[in-house]
C-alpha cells in the first residue's frame, strides 16, 4: 500500500529508450559474405541525440536500418522501450515505425504519386487518426517548416531542400519517441542543410531521441553524443558538450566520454 | 484504412492512361463473355428470346368452338388474355408431299400478347387476302419463302390456294417437326373457305399471368381446364414449348467455350503483367510505405483493393456496355442460330460478373503478395540492373547498326522479370490469335470440305411416291450424280439395355460411303463399323474393339476398325455397310439414297433436277452442314482479336513504363555525351519493340505448334473427335504478325516521346 503511495524513482532502465547487444549483419550475396556490421553495443536514452558517423561502407546505414525494423539483424538482441523487438515479424515491426519511429532518408523518398499535403497525413491517417486530425497536424507541420504553401504541389515539383523538409514533417507526423535520420543533409547545399539542421534541433528541443547518420561534422557537432563507425565496429563513442557562449577554450567544449 | 485509399486514390490519379487501358481490357472480357454466354444461351434456349419479344403467353389453349373464356379471367394471378382466335387443321399440298398445319385466324392488326416476330416479307394485310404468313421452322421445313403458291386442303376437302407474304418465329408452340402440325396465320376469308362450318373450328386462347414460375403455371392451367369443364382440347404451358426448343449445339458450344476461356486467359495475364508492371515501377514508393510502417498485408490488401476497384469499374462498364449493346452487336446472327437475341437473365449477368471480378483479384494477387514482400530497404540501396555489352550487341555496333538502337534493344532484357513478363504476355497473347486463326481457317475447310466430317453426301433422296427400284434408276441415271450409296438409319440398344444410339448403314463393305477416317480404317467387311469418338467415349470403347448391339431385337456383333468425325447425332453415332444388318439377319428398314455430286454441282440445282426428273415424286433433302452455322466465328474473332490486342497494348505500356524508369538514369548519361532526344527516343522505342519481336516470334511459333493439337483435342473432349483441326493460313498469318510489330513498335512512340523530352539535368538527378 505504501509502494503506491510513494512515487516510483526514476531508473536508468526507465531513461533508457534502445539498447542493441553484439548486433551484427552478414550479407549473403554471389561473392563472399559482406560483414556489414560486427556485434555493435550501445544504449541510447530518451531525448538523446546520436550522431553515427564514419567512411562510406562502415555499416551505419544497416546499423539504423536495422535498429528501425527494415532489415532483419543476422545476430544479437534490440530492445526497444523494453521490449526485445530483433525477432518481431514484419508486420509487427510496421506497428512500431508507425507508432513510435520516424524515418528521413537522404533521397528523401517521398511518395511520388501523392501530392505533398497527402505524404505528410499519411503516417497520421494510417494510425488512426480522423481525416480532420491528420489535416490539422498536417496543416501544423508544414506551417513550423514553411511549406504551407507547398501543399498541393507534387514531390518532383520541390527542390531538394523542401523535400527533406516535407519528409521531415511526415516523420514527425505521429510525434515518435525516435527519430531516424540516414544522412539527411548528404544531398543538399549549405542553406537547406542548415533549414533540415534547424529542424532536427527543434525536434531535439522537443524530447524526441534522434539518431543521425551523417558524414557532415557540423550536423554531428549538434549531437549530445557521437559514434563512430569504421568496419562495422564501434571505433569511437563521446558524448559532447552543449557549446559554452564564452570565452572558453575550444579544448574545453569538448569532453571525452567513458 | 484511410491511409491506404488515400495512397490508391493518388496512384489511380497518377497514372490515368494505365487505369484506362485496364478498365478497358476488364471491360472488353466482361463484354467477350456476357456476349458469348447470351449468344449460347440464345443458341440452346431459343424459347427465352422468342418469348421476350413475342411478349408470349405462358399457357395456350385449344377449346371447341363458341366457349366463353370471359370466366377465365376470373382464375387468380391471370393477368391478360389472348385471343381467342378461330383455329382448323387442314393440310399444305406441295406436288405429293402433304404437311399437316394448323390455319390461326388473325387480323392484320398485330396483337399485343403473343405477337409474331416477322422474319421476311409482312405481316397479314388488308391488300392480301390471300395471305399466309408461316412459322419459320415449317417454312424452312417445307422450302417454301415468300412469294411461294401453296395450296391448302380442309378437312372435308375444300381447296383454297394462298401465297406466302411473310415468315414469323413464334413462342407459342415448338419447331416443326418436332412439333406438328405446322403453323401458319391466315385472315378470315382463307379459313371459310378451307373450313366453313364454323363449329368444326376450334379456339385458341392464350392466357398470360402474372407468376409465370412452371407450379405456378401448371397450377393456373388446372385451374382453366376445370373452368371450362369439356370445351378443352389441348393444353400447352410454356415449359413444353421450351423444353420441345431445347437444343444443343456441341460445335458452338465447343466454340464459345474456347472463346470464353481465351478471353480470360488474356484477362488474367494483362491483369497480371499491368500489376506486376506497376508493382515494379513503385518498388521504392512500396519500400517507403514500409518504412512509414504499413504492414506487408497492408500492402498486398492496397494493391489487391487497387486493381479490385478498377476491375469492377470494367465490369460495371462491361455490364451495361453489354446491356445496350447486345442486340446491335448481335443482330448479325443468322436466326437459325439464335432465333431472338435478348439480354441475359439478371441471374446470369450477376454471376458472370462476379467471376469476373473474382478473377481480377486472383490475377492480382500474385504480384500484390510480391508487392508485399518489398524490403523497405529498396528505398535506399536502389539496386540497378547491370551487364556487359554482349558480343551480339558489340557485333551490331561494328556493323553500324544505329547504337541508339543496339543500346535500347540491349537495355531491354537487362531486368529480366519484367522482359520475362512482358514478353510472357505477349507472347500469349499472339499464341491465341495463331489460335484463333487455327480456328477460323477449320471453320473455313469444314464449310468448304464437308466431306472432312463425314459429310460427303449433299442429298439425301427417298423413294417417295415410287418405289424402291424406281427410285434407284432415277438416281443412278442423274448425270449430276457422282456416287450413290443405299442407306439406312437405325436406332440400336446398346448392351446395357437403357441407352439406346444411332447408327447409319452407308453403302455396302464392297463400296463403302467416303467417310474421312481420323483413325484407322474403314469398315470393308460384314461387322465391320466405324465409331465416332463420342461413341467410343460411351462405350468406353477403342478401335479394335468388339460390341454386340440390338438392332430391331437382333443382336448384331461390331468390329470398331475406325473412328470418324462427326459433329451430328450428339456425336455419338455407329457407320457400317448395309450387308452387315442382312448377314445378321435384321429386317432392313427402307433405305434412303446419301448422293455425292460431282464437283462443281450445287445441292440446291441437283434437287431441283432430280425433282423435276421425277414429277416431284421423289423425296430430296438437302443435307445441312452444321458448320453453315458458325457464321458467328468471323464476329467472334474479330471481337477476340480485339480483346487480345488491348492485352498486348497493356503489355507494351507496362514494358515502356518498367524500361523509361530503369533507363532514364542512364539516358541522362547518353544525352550527356552526345545523343539526341531523336536518339534517346529511338532507343527507348527499341527496347519495347525489341520485347515485342521476341514475344511475338515465341508467340505465333507457339500457337503454330499447338494450334492443330488444339483444336483436336477440343473436338475430341466435345466427342466430334480428333482430326478436324488446320492449321492457319500462311497469308492471316504474316498479316497478324505484322500488325502485331506494328502495333507494339507504335504504342512505345508516345510515352518514349514524353520521356525524350525530359531536361537532361533532371535526368540526372537522383
Amino acid at each position: 500500500m505504501i509502494a503506491r503511495a510513494i512515487p516510483r524513482p526514476v531508473t536508468a532502465a526507465d531513461e533508457m529508450l534502445l539498447k542493441i547487444t553484439r548486433l551484427t549483419k552478414v550479407f549473403k550475396g554471389s561473392g563472399p559474405p559482406v560483414h556489414a556490421v560486427r556485434e555493435v553495443s550501445l544504449s541510447v536514452r530518451r531525448g538523446q541525440f546520436v550522431a553515427v558517423m564514419g567512411p562510406s561502407g562502415s555499416g551505419k546505414s544497416s546499423l539504423l536500418h536495422m535498429i528501425g525494423g527494415l532489415e532483419p539483424p543476422t545476430s544479437g538482441e534490440i530492445w526497444f522501450d523494453g521490449v526485445r523487438v530483433d525477432g518481431l515479424s514484419q508486420a509487427a515491426w510496421a506497428l512500431r515505425r508507425r507508432q513510435h519511429i520516424g524515418f528521413v532518408f537522404q533521397f528523401f523518398n517521398l511518395v511520388s504519386n501523392m501530392t505533398v499535403a497527402d505524404n505528410v497525413e499519411l503516417p497520421a491517417l494510417m494510425s488512426g487518426a480522423t481525416r480532420r486530425q491528420a489535416r490539422e497536424r498536417r496543416t501544423e507541420l508544414l506551417a513550423e517548416l514553411g511549406l504551407s504553401d507547398k501543399a498541393g504541389a507534387s514531390p518532383a515539383r520541390l527542390s531538394g531542400g523542401e523535400q527533406q523538409r516535407v519528409a521531415l514533417a511526415r516523420a514527425l507526423a505521429n510525434r515518435p519517441s525516435l527519430l531516424l535520420a540516414d544522412e539527411p543533409t548528404g544531398n543538399l547545399d549549405s542553406l537547406n542543410t542548415s533549414d533540415v539542421l534547424r529542424v532536427l534541433r527543434r525536434v531535439h528541443g522537443q524530447g524526441q531521441a534522434i539518431i543521425l547518420v551523417t558524414h557532415d561534422a557540423r550536423a554531428a557537432s549538434m549531437a549530445d553524443r557521437v559514434i563512430n563507425l569504421f568496419d562495422g565496429m564501434v571505433a569511437d563513442d563521446m558524448d559532447v558538450l552543449p557549446p559554452v557562449r564564452s570565452s572558453v577554450a575550444a579544448a574545453g567544449v569538448i569532453r571525452l566520454g567513458e | 484504412m484511410r491511409a491506404a485509399l488515400r495512397w490508391i486514390r493518388s496512384d489511380l490519379r497518377a497514372h490515368p492512361t494505365q487505369v484506362i487501358v485496364e478498365l478497358l481490357v476488364v471491360a472488353g472480357v466482361l463484354t467477350a463473355l456476357l456476349l458469348s454466354a447470351t449468344v449460347l444461351e440464345g443458341a440452346t434456349n431459343p424459347w427465352r428470346g422468342l418469348f421476350a419479344q413475342s411478349k408470349g403467353a405462358q399457357i395456350w389453349l385449344h377449346l371447341t368452338h363458341g366457349t366463353n373464356v370471359s370466366q377465365l379471367r376470373h382464375i387468380g394471378g391471370v393477368t391478360e388474355l389472348a385471343g381467342p382466335y378461330t383455329t382448323t387443321a387442314a393440310t399444305i399440298v406441295q406436288g405429293p408431299v402433304q404437311s399437316a398445319v394448323e390455319l390461326r385466324e388473325m387480323t392484320p392488326k398485330m396483337p399485343q400478347i403473343g405477337r409474331l416476330l416477322v422474319r421476311q416479307g409482312s405481316w397479314l394485310r388488308y391488300s392480301a387476302p390471300d395471305g399466309v404468313v408461316l412459322e419459320a421452322s415449317f417454312a424452312q421445313a417445307i422450302h417454301a419463302v415468300v412469294g411461294t403458291r401453296l395450296v391448302v386442303n380442309g378437312i372435308d376437302g375444300p381447296t383454297a390456294r394462298v401465297r406466302v407474304i411473310g415468315i414469323a418465329a413464334t413462342s407459342d408452340q415448338g419447331f416443326y417437326p418436332d412439333q406438328t402440325p405446322g403453323l401458319a396465320w391466315v385472315q378470315r376469308p382463307v379459313l371459310r373457305r378451307v373450313e366453313p362450318v364454323a363449329k368444326h373450328t376450334e379456339e385458341l386462347v392464350g392466357i398470360k399471368i402474372a407468376d409465370p414460375d412452371s407450379l405456378n403455371t401448371s397450377f393456373v392451367a388446372q385451374q382453366a381446364v376445370a373452368e371450362l369443364s369439356g370445351a378443352v382440347q389441348n393444353v400447352s404451358t410454356w415449359m413444353q414449348v421450351e423444353q420441345s426448343m431445347a437444343r444443343g449445339d456441341p460445335l458452338l458450344g465447343l466454340l464459345l467455350a474456347l472463346f470464353g476461356l481465351v478471353t480470360l486467359g488474356g484477362a488474367v495475364l494483362v491483369i497480371l503483367n499491368a500489376t506486376g508492371g506497376r508493382v515494379l515501377v513503385q518498388l521504392e514508393d512500396l519500400a517507403t510505405l514500409k518504412s512509414l510502417g504499413f504492414t506487408p498485408g497492408q500492402i498486398t490488401d492496397m494493391v489487391v483493393a487497387e486493381h479490385a476497384a478498377v476491375g469492377l469499374a470494367g465490369t460495371a462498364v462491361g455490364v451495361v456496355a453489354t446491356r445496350f449493346l447486345t442486340v446491335s452487336l448481335l443482330q448479325g446472327i443468322p436466326a437459325a442460330i439464335v432465333p431472338a437475341v435478348v439480354p441475359l437473365p439478371a441471374l446470369w449477368i450477376v454471376f458472370i460478373a462476379c467471376s469476373g471480378e473474382l478473377l481480377v483479384i486472383l490475377a492480382a494477387a500474385f504480384p500484390a503478395w510480391r508487392a508485399g514482400r518489398v524490403s523497405a530497404v529498396v528505398a535506399v540501396r536502389r539496386p540497378l540492373p547491370s551487364g556487359h555489352l554482349s558480343q551480339l550487341a558489340r557485333l551490331a555496333m561494328l556493323s553500324r547498326f544505329p547504337p541508339a538502337v543496339v543500346l535500347g534493344a540491349r537495355a531491354a532484357f537487362i531486368r529480366r522479370l519484367p522482359a520475362v513478363l512482358t514478353v510472357g504476355g505477349l507472347a500469349v497473347s499472339m499464341a491465341v490469335i495463331t489460335i484463333g486463326l487455327g480456328v477460323a481457317s477449320t471453320v473455313d475447310d469444314v464449310q468448304q470440305h464437308p466431306a472432312d466430317i463425314g459429310l460427303a453426301a449433299a442429298l439425301t433422296v427417298s423413294p417417295g411416291e415410287l418405289n424402291q427400284a424406281e427410285a434407284a434408276r432415277i438416281v443412278a441415271a442423274d448425270r449430276q450424280v457422282a456416287h450413290a450409296y443405299p442407306s439406312v438409319q437405325v436406332t440400336a440398344l446398346l448392351a446395357s439395355g437403357q441407352t439406346t444410339i444411332t447408327t447409319l448403314g452407308l453403302g455396302t463393305s464392297a463400296r463403302p460411303y467416303p467417310f474421312d477416317v481420323a483413325q484407322g480404317s474403314l469398315y470393308r467387311a460384314p461387322g465391320q463399323a466405324v465409331a465416332s469418338q463420342g461413341l467410343l467415349d460411351l462405350l468406353h470403347a477403342k478401335i479394335g474393339t468388339f460390341v454386340t448391339m440390338q438392332i430391331n431385337g437382333v443382336p448384331v456383333i461390331f468390329h470398331f476398325v475406325g473412328r470418324i468425325v462427326e459433329p451430328e447425332y450428339n456425336g455419338q453415332v455407329l457407320a457400317y455397310g448395309l450387308d452387315t444388318l442382312k448377314e445378321a439377319g435384321v429386317e432392313s428398314p427402307p433405305v434412303y439414297y446419301s448422293l455425292v455430286l460431282r464437283p462443281g454441282i450445287t445441292a440446291s440445282a441437283a434437287r431441283a433436277h432430280l425433282l423435276s426428273v421425277s414429277g416431284g415424286r421423289l423425296d430430296v433433302a438437302e443435307v445441312t452442314n452444321p458448320a453453315g452455322q458458325l457464321g458467328i466465328i468471323r464476329p467472334m474473332l474479330i471481337g477476340l482479336i480485339a480483346v487480345l490486342a488491348l492485352v498486348g497494348l497493356a503489355s507494351v505500356l507496362t514494358a515502356s513504363a518498367v524500361g523509361i524508369r530503369d533507363q532514364l538514369r542512364d539516358v541522362g548519361a547518353l544525352r550527356a555525351i552526345g545523343l539526341t532526344p531523336g536518339q534517346v527516343m529511338l532507343s527507348l522505342i527499341s527496347s519495347t519493340a525489341a520485347l515485342a519481336i521476341v514475344a511475338i516470334a515465341i508467340g505465333a511459333t507457339a500457337g503454330l505448334l499447338v494450334s492443330t493439337r488444339l483444336i483436336n483435342l477440343g473436338a475430341q473432349l466435345y466427342g466430334i473427335g480428333s482430326g478436324i483441326g488446320r492449321p492457319p493460313s500462311a497469308e492471316a498469318m504474316a498479316v497478324a504478325i505484322l500488325i502485331a510489330a506494328a502495333g507494339a513498335t507504335l504504342t512505345a512512340i508516345w510515352p518514349a516521346r514524353r520521356a525524350a523530352t525530359i531536361p537532361v539535368a533532371a535526368m540526372l538527378r537522383p
